[in-house]
């Protein structure tokens, strides 16, 4: 019951009234490049793996000539060269990226939708229905989430369905905490109280109170979480429980190529370097968007 | 104490310390054309412009204005205590000693034992994964060197002095067994562990009940002149200016705008947004239901200063000149400054 | 809804509010005695100050009068229907006459929403008219507000500073034309000259409206201001309440004389003397409160009786109540007068 008025810390004392001033062009600029270059960055790798295979003739990811083989980069007709089995790297680093990027979008899209409101229902209603709902998230977590998933994975066989459903044993459960521990706070806040006291019923301030205030925290966390998904996928792959061969995927590649590492390493780094931009620009985006919805 | 005295205080006991003996009236800080810029996301803010005041040794000067308005950039200012992205320029003397630009190790020597703060949030200010005892012993040891006995010692002695109850009993607590008040004790035993000339109190009772704040006043006023400091209170609360202080300088948008002595300022108030502070405030001598005096609008944002009087907007004794230059801020009268064109009392 | 047309607008009838915490070490379940045995009566168009320091329970006393959450005991009459009973939309209905405005004016808006869309809640949840109705309401409870519709209506509340965002918070009070406006410290938090304006907003919103208030604050100036009749409250109890200018006129609790003497006048020719005249010490903890009377521990009259036996308030002057053994109005004890003269 703090009478007084609201104190400021050590930091942040100074509070200086700069009004409704917009920002100045040289700031919003500086933030606007925080979002718009990475977000720039995921739509081009987007489109040269969903819609490069379809503009620019490449040949088949599943097409092998042993002929082939082992061509160098830059070679005629196969710009990354080819595989030790004579696949066109460039062609399955586009199409494994289709395969990657699905299941990174798909994971963390039902991680986000069905985990988040679990835990946005369950934080909100509070007492033991949520002490009975957490229980049951807390053994997903303390199940070995990987074990989970190979089991899954080797019982329904591999396809990349079934991938997404293995992971999604990982995503849910960690979207379902944090938006747990999202709504704990925004429960707490005076205009959640002062919508109750208006009469709003218990869905309504759960779908337009909380929800717009935890889907911030919700969408960084998705966008920084679709890196280890790809990474994961490969871990999968690893067991030949991911994405089934011949078809490719980053993680498949990788996984592959780690046999020949020594001899050709651009097996191994040309899908990493698919993957490190990926999740960098990712990462950046999630950043730039966290900084941007703080900063309001 | 009888009731007639504790209902409404005893009026007329003079004001001791206004008059200060003229051998210790040489000023100790000397603040001269202070000016702060804050330049961040391209944005640039001038939150403390021109401001110039001298306190005496032993005086309390209370720093008044609302939020925003320059009082507690100013005053960090003086310690370095302002992030990277501000630019102090002006002068500011200790004892004839510049502050302004001082390099942050020999500002280190000046935190603490010539200067010190308590701010208004003690819960924030104290670590709360430490003994409060540990807390007072570290700033003890950070001012002199001692061995961990004597500080201890010493920081008792200073826990006693800032009347904690229970000394032995609380050294060993931590910050969330003490209450509001006593929280606030702590951090004032460690504000005057290394015997500083210049305490500054940032809203130092702001966010404590009346009863407690009635308590904490009247120790700082007690330290002070048993250890001969000299206190700047920056407050919001013109009422407990005019209770505490011997000197008040109101401020608005960064300025100065009006520096008198307590009751001077009171009785001859100039500048019309002075006024408006005093007529601001409920009186419980008014009936109930009074409408308050009050000014339109609000302050305006300091990245979009109107020209002229930055008060002018507001002003219900603005003219046009008002709005197109700004007053200077200048002593009008002995010991009585203000910046207006058009202040009350004044022959026109 | 079924009134009586005879009884006051709220009654609090011996309300009792608890919760439950562990102490620091999580073993013991402690209990918190927020609010015990709390009554009064507020008449239609009245303003009543609720006076406290932080712990004496004035704001969970709002909470429980809006049975948000439902007190531990006692009952809370609404035009002479009891509300404890009521759950569900039942409650809901009868909350509508009475709002509530919060301390913290950005804390009370969702930072998400546009200001018409803030104003526009209440109505929404209750169903009440068109959307062109419910919009044109809007508009006219921000401007009685005293906002701009057209100026602030789309803007979210980070592009309103703390006054304009209190006024939102106002106009969304008012927009279901309710008989009681509950503000807990609704003024605290702002600067001194945006509150002026907003004290005479509520003013003006008093008498063109005919509104009640409970006006909660630990400011007894600010109280006084507004108040026909204050509360004085102390750890969970009330320890005076009478008409504003009886009570601090003539007090008769001496923790309403210590709260008095507390404030800092704004005249300077008051001596700044005697504040050391206010009580000692600070409030007891309301997990394990002093027995009988609950200020005893601080009570420069305190005697042995204080701690036996609990004192209930009667009456001291005309409408003036106050729950002491020694008022002030009353000859001192004579062993507390020695010791105070020495």
């Amino acid at each position: 019951m703090a009478a007084q008025p609201s104190s400021a810390g050590v930091a942040g004392a100074i509070a200086l009234p700069l009004g409704d001033q917009p920002a100045a062009p040289a700031g919003r600029l500086r933030r606007t490049l925080k979002i718009t270059v990475p977000a720039a960055l995921l739509l081009l790798i987007f489109a040269l793996c969903f819609l490069g295979p379809l503009i620019f003739a490449v040949p088949s990811p599943t097409f092998t000539n042993i002929l082939d083989a082992n061509e160098g980069l830059f070679s005629p007709h196969h710009l990354f060269g080819t595989d030790q089995v004579g696949y066109d790297i460039l062609s399955r680093i586009l199409y494994g990226g289709r395969a990657s990027l699905e299941i990174a979008l798909a994971v963390n899209g039902i991680g986000m939708v069905a985990g988040g409101f679990f835990g946005m229902v369950a934080g909100y209603i509070g007492g033991w229905r949520d002490a009975v709902m957490m229980r049951f998230i807390d053994v997903l977590i303390a199940f070995p989430g990987i074990v989970l998933a190979i089991a899954i994975a080797e019982r329904l066989g591999p396809s990349e369905f079934h991938v997404i459903l293995a992971l999604t044993v990982f995503s849910v459960p960690a979207f379902a905490r944090l938006s747990r521990a999202a709504t704990l706070r925004v429960r707490e806040e005076t205009f959640i109280v002062a919508a109750r006291l208006s009469g709003t019923r218990t869905n309504r301030v759960l779908l337009r109170h909380v929800l717009p205030n935890i889907l911030p925290q919700l969408i960084t966390f998705n966008l920084l979480g679709m890196g280890i998904v790809v990474v994961l996928e490969g871990a999968l792959s690893f067991l030949n429980l991911g994405i089934p061969s011949p078809l490719p995927s980053w993680g498949n590649m990788i996984a592959s190529g780690q046999t020949v590492l020594t001899a050709e390493p651009r097996l191994v780094i040309l899908p990493s370097i698919a993957l490190f931009l990926t999740v960098l620009s990712l990462n950046l985006l999630g950043d730039g968007l966290r900084e941007h919805w703080s900063s309001r | 104490m009888s009731q007639e005295r504790a209902v409404s205080p005893a009026r007329g006991a003079e004001l001791a310390a206004t008059e200060p003996d003229p051998a210790a009236a040489a000023p100790l800080l000397e603040v001269e054309n202070l000016r702060v810029d804050f330049h961040s996301a391209g944005q640039h803010v001038r939150a403390v412009d021109g401001l110039r005041y001298t306190i005496r040794r032993g005086q309390t000067v209370a720093l008044i204005g609302e939020s925003g308005c320059g009082k507690t950039v100013s005053s960090r200012a003086l310690m370095g205590l302002l992030p990277r992205s501000a630019r102090v320029s002006g002068s500011a003397r200790l004892e004839g000693r510049e502050l302004v630009g001082l390099p942050e190790k020999r500002m280190r020597q000046v935190r603490g034992a010539e200067i010190a703060m308590v701010f208004q949030d003690p819960t924030r200010s104290l670590n709360p994964t430490m003994r409060v005892g540990d807390q007072i012993v570290e700033a003890v040891r950070a001012h002199r060197e001692a061995p961990r006995a004597a500080a201890r010692e010493r920081a008792l002695e200073l826990m006693r002095l800032v009347r904690l109850p229970a000394a032995a009993e609380r050294f060993e607590q931590y910050p969330h067994q003490l209450s509001g008040g006593m929280r606030q004790r702590v951090m004032i035993a460690i504000a005057i562990a290394g015997e500083p000339k210049l305490l500054i109190a940032d809203e130092a009772t702001t966010a404590l009940d009346v009863t407690t704040q009635a308590q904490i006043m009247a120790l700082l006023r007690d330290l002070q002149l048993r250890l001969g400091m000299t206190l700047i209170m920056i407050s919001h609360d013109l009422g407990l200016a005019a209770t505490f202080a011997d000197e008040v300088l109101v401020m608005y948008a960064g300025r100065a705008v009006e520096s008198a002595p307590t009751r001077t300022l009171f009785e001859h108030v100039r500048m019309p947004y002075t006024k408006a502070l005093i007529d601001s405030i409920p009186r419980l001598s008014d009936p109930p239901h009074m409408v308050l005096n009050v000014v339109p609008g609000q302050a305006p944002s300091l990245a979009a200063l109107p020209p002229g009087c930055p008060f002018a907007p507001r002003c219900p004794r603005a003219s046009d000149d008002c709005r197109e230059r700004e007053p200077p801020f200048s002593l009008q009268e002995p010991d009585h400054a203000w910046a207006c064109w058009h202040p009350f009392g004044a022959q026109d | 809804m079924s009134s009586d047309a005879t009884a006051p607008l709220l009654e609090v009838r011996d309300l009792v509010q608890e919760f439950s915490v562990r102490d620091s070490s999580g073993t013991r379940k402690l209990t918190v005695h927020a609010v015990s045995g709390v009554s009064f009566a507020l008449d239609a168009g009245e303003t009543l100050g609720i006076v406290g320091e932080t712990g004496s329970g004035k704001s969970t006393l709002a909470r429980a009068i809006l049975q948000a959450p439902r007190p531990k005991s006692g009952d809370v009459l609404l035009r002479g229907q009891s509300l404890v009973g009521l759950g569900g939309r039942a409650l809901a209905q009868a909350r509508r006459n009475i709002q509530m405005v919060f301390q913290d004016p950005f804390g009370s808006l969702d930072p998400t929403w546009r200001v018409n869309q803030i104003v526009e809640e209440p109505l929404v949840a209750f169903k009440v008219g068109s959307r062109d109705e419910r919009r044109k309401r809007v508009a006219e409870v921000l401007e009685l507000a005293g906002l701009d519709p057209s100026r602030h209506g789309r803007r979210r509340p980070r592009e309103l500073s703390g006054g304009q965002a209190q006024r939102v918070a106002i106009a969304r009070a008012l927009a279901l034309d309710p008989a009681l406006i509950i503000c807990d410290e609704a003024v605290s938090s702002l600067d001194v000259l945006i509150r002026a304006q907003v004290l005479n907003l509520f003013e003006r919103l008093r008498s063109e409206l005919q509104l009640a208030y409970l006006f909660i604050a630990h400011d007894l100036s600010l109280v006084k201001h507004v108040s026909d009749r204050v509360a004085v409250m102390y750890l969970g109890k009330l320890c005076e309440i009478g008409p504003a200018t009886a009570l601090y006129h003539q007090p008769q609790h001496p923790y309403t004389v210590a709260l008095l003497a507390s404030i800092p006048s704004p005249d300077p020719r008051a001596a700044p003397a005697e504040l050391e005249a206010t009580v000692q010490g600070e409030p007891a903890s309301p997990i394990d409160p002093p027995s009988g009377c609950r200020f005893r521990t601080r009570c420069p009259r305190a005697q042995e009786r204080c701690s036996l036996e609990e004192p209930r308030l009667r009456m001291l002057g005309p409408d003036q109540y106050a729950a002491c053994h020694f008022p002030v109005s009353e000859p001192a004890p004579v062993p507390a007068v020695a010791a105070e003269a020495q």
